[in-house]
């Protein structure tokens, strides 16, 4: 019966091996969604950047719909979620009803529910020890995964690690741009307000954080702004 | 005649036990100073112990398919030379191919099956083979082969257990690959990420001190790194925190 399941899969997704990078990817995603009955998947490869899990650095390798690519980004943003979680733990993260989760994670709750997601199960990327990201599909109305669908995701899970690896394993990495980074002009706004207010990387990211927390826009929109020179740090002032 | 029936437990339940620890060898394909090349000469080893036959060996294709690796219990270069014999002809290449078993109880008997094979076989002395695959699904990895001298070669029963190890072994070394590909994924990823981080960052850090564009930016810290042959992530990553000289990239 197993077999039948993973042949079954694989025969779905065999129509699209001759496609090129992070194509693959894109496939798993879009047959999570037709056969898991999801609104939308996402992947996301991450490494740690520091020792308690914190802080990590991303690529979002596909997201099926606008939904997921804000879920996939949210979830790092405030740090906390199922997609944090199934990394920093190994295993499966299942949030049959987003509503319930409230006091779990404040921030990621409340914002995901503002996009409309109602449900969330995220699967980590993962073989022996080595963990490279996670899967995580959502879903706009309550409900759990059934056990069939549950044991597809899994599967679904373990060719999107396959993927991953086959992707980057032995290849060029440094051609990492099949994998989008989101916060692209984050870091470009970084070093320019290092040198406009002659402060570390760390503190740069802080005041950027800061500025975009009082003005209530996120922090990709002050990002831009600054990289477009629209907004200036200035030092012992608030910005011009 | 009462020593006997003892005499036999004793040697059976030996040969049991080889036969499990047999397998619990073949299964450890986990730990950090995993060998291949010894882990397929203890395959061939055993087979020998266990098994009616002269010698065993082991023809492995690696996961970059243009590499492979042969093992033998002895005789290598000979089993080597009737590999090469085969060219596309033999029961190797037979087994390898279809990923089933090829057996031939002798080889004297059909030499028109496989005329190059069966004449180097034949010199080297050995009438029969039996050809294994190293099979998983529809992935066949490799071959184990095990050849006899005298006609025969191992009973059905053997043969059914030489598949097993195959299988168990072939299991074994596809996990030790997978596990391996995941570390290496890993350790690239991380390196991968950090330094577009970092460039990125370098590209603003250059953008706001020359008042360039971002494209600007990032082709003076390239050129900089190759008229200094320095590497792109290290010269990004010193800029970034402040520790290189930017009049000299900017200059």
């Amino acid at each position: 019966m197993g077999n039948d399941r993973r042949n079954r899969l694989r025969a779905l997704l065999a129509r699209h091996d001759q496609e090129g990078p992070g194509s693959r990817l894109r496939h798993i995603c879009a047959l999570c969604v037709k056969e898991l009955e999801v609104t939308g998947a996402g992947t996301t490869v991450l490494s740690r950047v520091d020792d308690d899990g914190t802080q990590h650095h991303r690529g979002l390798v596909h997201a099926s719909n606008a939904v997921s690519t804000q879920l996939e980004d949210l979830q790092l943003v405030v740090g906390e979620g199922p997609c944090v979680q199934a990394f920093a733990t190994g295993g499966p993260i299942l949030v049959p009803d987003l509503a319930a989760t409230y006091l779990r994670w404040p921030a990621f709750a409340s914002a995901a529910a503002e996009l409309g997601v109602a449900a969330v199960f995220s699967f980590p990327l993962q073989v022996g020890v080595a963990r490279l990201g996670s899967l995580d599909l959502y879903r706009d109305r309550p409900g759990p995964l059934t056990p069939a669908r549950l044991a597809d995701a899994l599967i679904l899970a373990d060719w999107a690690t396959a993927a991953v690896i086959e992707q980057v394993d032995g290849h060029n990495t440094s051609d990492i741009s099949w994998m989008a980074d989101p916060h692209v002009e984050i870091h470009q706004a970084v070093g320019m307000v290092k040198i406009q207010l002659g402060v570390t990387t760390e503190v740069a990211l802080l005041r950027l954080r800061g500025h975009a927390f009082t003005a209530g826009v996120p922090i990709t929109q002050v990002a831009k702004q600054v990289v477009t020179r629209t907004l200036r740090f200035v030092p012992d002032n608030e910005p011009t | 005649m009462t020593d006997r029936p003892d005499t036999a437990n004793i040697t059976h339940r030996g040969r049991e036990n080889r036969i499990s620890r047999t397998f619990v060898t073949l299964a450890d394909t986990l730990s950090p100073d995993f060998d291949i090349a010894e882990y397929l000469n203890g395959l061939t080893m055993r087979c020998i112990d266990l098994f009616d036959v002269s010698v065993a060996g082991v023809l492995l294709l690696g996961p970059d398919k243009d590499q492979a690796a042969v093992a033998a219990s002895a005789h290598r270069a000979e089993l080597l030379e009737m590999f090469e014999a085969e060219s596309g002809n033999g029961p190797c290449c037979d087994c390898f191919r279809t990923g089933t078993a090829v057996q031939c109880a002798d080889l004297q008997v059909q030499p028109q099956r496989w005329p190059a094979f069966s004449t180097a076989a034949h010199g080297y002395g050995f009438s029969a083979v039996q050809a294994l695959p190293m099979r998983r699904c529809d992935q066949t990895v490799g071959v184990l082969s095990l050849f006899s001298r005298e006609p025969g070669g191992a009973t059905r029963e053997q043969v059914n257990l030489a598949q097993a190890f195959a299988d168990v072994a072939t299991i074994g070394i596809l996990q030790h690959r997978m596990i391996e590909a995941g570390d290496r994924t890993n350790e690239q990823l991380q390196t991968a990420l950090t330094s577009r981080v970092l460039i990125e960052q370098a590209k603003g850090v250059l953008a706001e001190r020359g008042s360039l564009s971002m494209r600007d930016a990032f082709d003076r810290l390239r050129r900089y790194a190759r008229s200094h042959n320095r590497r792109l992530t290290d010269l990004a990553a010193a800029v970034a925190d402040g520790t290189m000289d930017l009049d000299k990239i900017l200059g």
